[in-house]
């Protein structure tokens, strides 16, 4: 207990100086003044880091960062040594060793398992999930064989090549591809098809085009390396025949058109590997834009992406209604009608699919709070979509102030008075002063009202100049001037 | 059970009969089953019947997998396929000249031991990286000079180029900068017993500021004292006028020009008759459908990657038809498939016809689009479009902002009682066009300013919409635009 007693002294030493007889005194006495932080249990040792977690797991709080804080509870315990054989720990070795790769992160585990889903609303409801892939994809067979057959081929001729796949959001790409290539993994582990790996990147991941380099090396290898680096290594790797390798590389490169920058030397190198005689690699790039290798490509990358291309058309409605239906498979929560309707109204603005479940799901939630535990009804739906396509423009306006209502009509008299669509804030304050004599308004002021379109502003129902505040500031109007109408005379 | 499986696994693999009998000699029940299952396939557990179901087919599994290989692949096809990949070939055909100036000019200044620059220019997929790469294989020249090739795509920016080349050449730099690289470099030059072959890969990316790095390789090659041959290639042809115009100055900085003209009709068909034969496969390709192709592409491009990639697109279309016609036979006579199957098959060669079908997939863009717009081009953004178009015929004011646009689109809908989408997700309607390459967006700092402009022909959109009736509605609306 030697530290123990020497915490006790230093601290009573400060607070009184001198007179250290009659402090020791009274501290062996155990006559204190000063706080403990801890109760000590003498007979039962508990580490910091135990304590810590018996703290956590009885207070449910998460582990308090403040150094001071950790000082003052544990204070009095004596800190274990940590044992010599140990690694060490310090923050630039742990670094070390997830730049090598030796250490996986990994994330807190719950302390309570998830209770399972009983309800079938909320049996359908996870799987109207958009995270839930299903095993095979409706409605895709087509692209699916098509990819299929490219890779097959690919990889049976033992040559790399490119291919373009491109679709509007939620049109199933990334998904077929990654269905295609499990099948093709699980097809190499019974030895039909040769080996290969495979590698995907994503642009949108990547904090800069070059980055996908470190990022190819990291799933080959394992380690993270500076993009320097894994270029040189990339580059020994592909064009130099000395190795004997070499599996075949299947590399998927998802937003391809976040990858291209102005010098466009990533995707150049990307697809001009495929083409050298040694590797195999076969690249399939994947972008929204039907024709990006002509708009925002250079000549020679086109000329190296080649022809092999792909379009995924956007879902029609009878292909939407079979992917939910599919979904539900095993629940009768939805009413056939409701699920046709959701599809129509998805199928006619996007046809992506990824809205329709959303809806789905939304109008799931909505039965659910309404205390109906097993159908989903056409108000439902309704009701959910109401939501999703709404209009809160116009409820804005609605809930305007007066003032900022005559604005808005100010404005609007003021573009069909001069046909122009930019406005002068000198202008639009004559026509609302007339405007408040019309309706025996007091007469604003000047900055009120500059004070109410900027506030307009703020609120995006008016486009306005940033730079000055004053009577020449330009103004536009941000909703059509019949939504202005409407909102108004509905009063 | 334990019998059952010992005949199987023996029935399996005959070469592992031996080890399989001396372990049942020897080992307790369930070790044994251990065995049984490893010689096998070793995910699956052997002990359901569905699974020994499966193993009583009269094939084995060795078997299987080579009749699997011969319907994914037919020989032809994939060496087909093989031939014409885009690597770079062993034989030129049709660069016969280029080949021979190439060599002539290399061989020449090796001979003089005189320093000397060439550009070498041409659209893409020509054949000069190619041709270059041909002749630094031959023996006569790689052994008489030190070849450094870089492409200057792979260099971080274009003055680390020096550091790169230093690496190549195994010089020892004093300084780390790229001033100290460059002395490295000089002072290796003058001093060094063999010729340098320095050939830069897309040069035009070396560009710089005041094009300091491009003056300084190129100055180096003029001066006699060292002794380095520079070949550079880039696409453009008047690269180094346009950015290197001091070159002009004086007689001896001014590099050769060599030009690589795009193929014609008649070198596309060399190319191929020659690729073809070389795998012993030319009889896959009917003349008139080569002639066809080269034809298109000569027209076109000239680029001879693009030509290569629908041949082969060509064959792989016609491979996949073939063996799905032969997955169809299989399941039709199953009796008769194992024997048969090889004698069957007979090779289909590519005609004219297949050939004219991925020619137009190709160039055709928008007539491919017609084909299956119809039913799956959304109903919203066909109305999107007819407006854009009633504005352009119609109206006075041609431009176009997504404000106006939506205004009009408004309109439309609500005469014709189709639900209206407000700003926010017209917005993304039209970014969702913008994705099939119909129309154009110009970026303004707010959504609602930003410009549109239609990318197509008029006509041509109009021949993609289909929908008529709708579409002649909204043309004649002449009420929906107001007085603007």
């Amino acid at each position: 207990l030697t530290c123990r007693h020497k915490y006790f002294y230093y601290e009573s030493y400060s607070e009184s100086e001198g007179d250290s007889d009659k402090e020791e005194k009274r501290i062996i006495t155990g006559k204190r003044k000063i706080k403990t932080p801890v109760k000590y249990n003498a007979d039962t040792y508990i580490s910091p880091r135990k304590a810590l977690k018996v703290l956590e797991h009885e207070a449910h709080v998460t582990p308090v960062k403040n150094k001071l804080l950790q000082k003052e509870i544990f204070s009095d315990i004596k800190t274990p040594k940590t044992p010599k054989n140990s690694p060490k720990c310090t923050p630039k070795s742990t670094i070390k060793l997830i730049r090598e790769g030796t250490i996986t992160p990994k994330v807190q585990s719950r302390s309570k398992a998830i209770q399972s889903e009983n309800t079938p609303l909320k049996k359908a409801r996870s799987q109207l999930h958009v995270s839930y892939v299903p095993s095979n994809l409706p409605c895709r067979e087509k692209e699916y064989t098509d990819i299929l057959n490219f890779l097959e081929g690919k990889l049976f001729d033992q040559c790399g090549g490119c291919m373009y796949i491109s679709g509007v959001p939620g049109t199933g790409k990334t998904a077929t591809v990654t269905s295609v290539i499990n099948h093709l993994l699980a097809a190499s582990k019974n030895e039909e098809l040769p080996e290969f790996q495979y590698v995907n990147i994503n642009g949108m991941k990547l904090t800069e085009p070059r980055q996908a380099y470190v990022e190819i090396v990291r799933q080959l290898t394992g380690k993270t390396i500076t993009w320097e680096q894994a270029q040189n290594t990339l580059e020994e790797k592909f064009m130099k025949k000395t190795k004997k390798m070499k599996l075949p590389i299947i590399l998927l490169v998802d937003e391809l058109d976040i990858v291209c920058t102005k010098r466009q030397d990533v995707v150049y190198n990307l697809l001009d590997w495929p083409t050298k005689p040694s590797t195999q690699l076969i690249v399939i790039t994947i972008a929204n834009t039907m024709d990006l290798p002509e708009r925002l490509l250079m000549n020679r990358v086109t000329s190296r992406l080649g022809l092999t291309r792909l379009t995924f058309q956007p879902y029609t409605h009878k292909q939407l209604q079979e992917i939910v239906t599919k979904r539900l498979v095993g629940t009768d929560s939805f009413n056939p009608d409701a699920v046709q309707l959701v599809a129509r109204k998805v199928a006619s603005v996007s046809g992506d699919a990824r809205r329709a479940l959303d809806i789905c799901r939304r109008a799931a939630e909505i039965a659910e709070l309404e205390g109906n535990e097993t159908l989903v009804t056409m108000s439902h739906v309704n009701e959910a979509l109401k939501a999703m396509i709404t209009q809160p423009k116009v409820r804005a306006i609605k809930n305007c102030s007066r003032l900022e209502q005559y604005i808005l009509q100010a404005i609007i008299s003021e573009v069909e008075r001069t046909g122009v669509e930019e406005t002068i804030f000198s202008d639009v304050y004559k026509m609302l002063t007339s405007l408040c004599v019309l309706n025996g308004f007091n007469s604003v002021s000047c900055t009120t009202a500059l004070r109410a379109v900027s506030k307009l502003g703020a609120c995006r129902l008016l486009l306005i100049d940033q730079k000055c505040h004053d009577l020449d500031q330009r103004i536009i109007l941000n909703v059509s001037p019949d939504d202005v109408y409407y909102a108004l005379k509905e009063e | 059970m334990k019998q059952v499986f010992r005949v199987l696994s023996s029935f399996h693999t005959p070469s592992k009969r031996r080890s399989g009998h001396a372990k049942d000699d020897l080992a307790t029940p369930p070790k044994q089953r251990k065995a049984a299952n490893d010689e096998n396939t070793p995910a699956v557990s052997p002990s359901t019947p569905v699974v020994l179901l499966e193993r009583l087919s009269l094939v084995g599994s060795e078997e299987k997998k080579s009749q699997r290989k011969l319907f994914a692949e037919n020989g032809v096809y994939q060496s087909a396929r093989k031939a014409l990949h885009s690597t770079y070939p062993t034989s030129m055909p049709g660069r016969e000249k280029e080949l021979h100036d190439l060599k002539d000019f290399i061989l020449r200044h090796l001979h003089d031991g005189s320093s000397a620059t060439l550009y070498v220019s041409g659209p893409p997929g020509t054949g000069k990286t190619a041709s270059l790469n041909l002749i630094l294989q031959e023996e006569t020249v790689s052994s008489e000079l030190k070849d450094i090739y870089i492409n200057c795509t792979s260099i971080k920016s274009s003055s680390s180029v020096f550091s790169k080349i230093s690496k190549e050449l195994g010089v020892k730099t004093n300084g780390k900068g790229e001033k100290g690289c460059m002395n490295a470099i000089e002072t290796y030059l003058k001093v060094n017993h063999k010729p340098v072959l320095l050939v830069l890969d897309e040069i035009d990316q070396l560009e710089s500021k005041n094009q300091s790095v491009l003056y300084t390789i190129f100055e180096w090659s003029s001066n006699p004292n060292l002794k380095l041959i520079l070949i550079g290639i880039s696409n453009a042809l008047d690269l180094t006028d346009r950015i290197l115009p001091r070159l002009q100055a004086r007689c001896e900085l001014k590099p050769k020009l060599m030009h690589f003209a795009p193929y014609t009709k008649q070198q596309i068909v060399e190319i191929f008759t020659n690729r073809l034969k070389s795998a012993g496969v030319l009889d896959i390709f009917s003349p008139v459908a080569i002639q066809m192709l080269a034809g298109k592409v000569a027209a076109v491009s000239g680029d001879v990657r693009r030509a290569l990639d629908i041949g082969r697109r060509v064959v792989e279309l016609v491979d996949r038809k073939k063996s799905g016609e032969n997955m169809l036979k299989s399941i039709e006579n199953l009796a008769e498939e194992l024997g048969v199957a090889k004698t069957v098959q007979k090779m289909e060669t590519v005609d004219l016809k297949q050939v004219i079908n991925v020619l137009n997939n190709v160039y055709g863009t928008s007539q491919h689009l017609s084909d299956d717009i119809d039913d799956s081009f959304p109903l919203q953004q066909k109305i999107v479009v007819c407006s854009l178009l009633l504005i352009l015929k119609k109206a006075k004011n041609k431009d176009v902002t997504i404000g106006r646009l939506h205004d009009i689109y408004r309109k439309v809908c609500l005469k014709r009682n189709i639900q209206v989408v407000d700003q926010g997700e017209f917005v993304s309607l039209c970014s969702l066009i913008e994705t099939r390459g119909i129309m154009k967006i110009i970026k303004k700092k707010d959504p609602r300013l930003n410009k549109i402009s239609l990318m197509w022909d008029e006509e041509e959109v109009a021949e993609a919409l289909k929908d008529k009736q709708l579409m002649s509605m909204i043309l004649q609306d002449d009420e929906c635009l107001g007085k603007l």
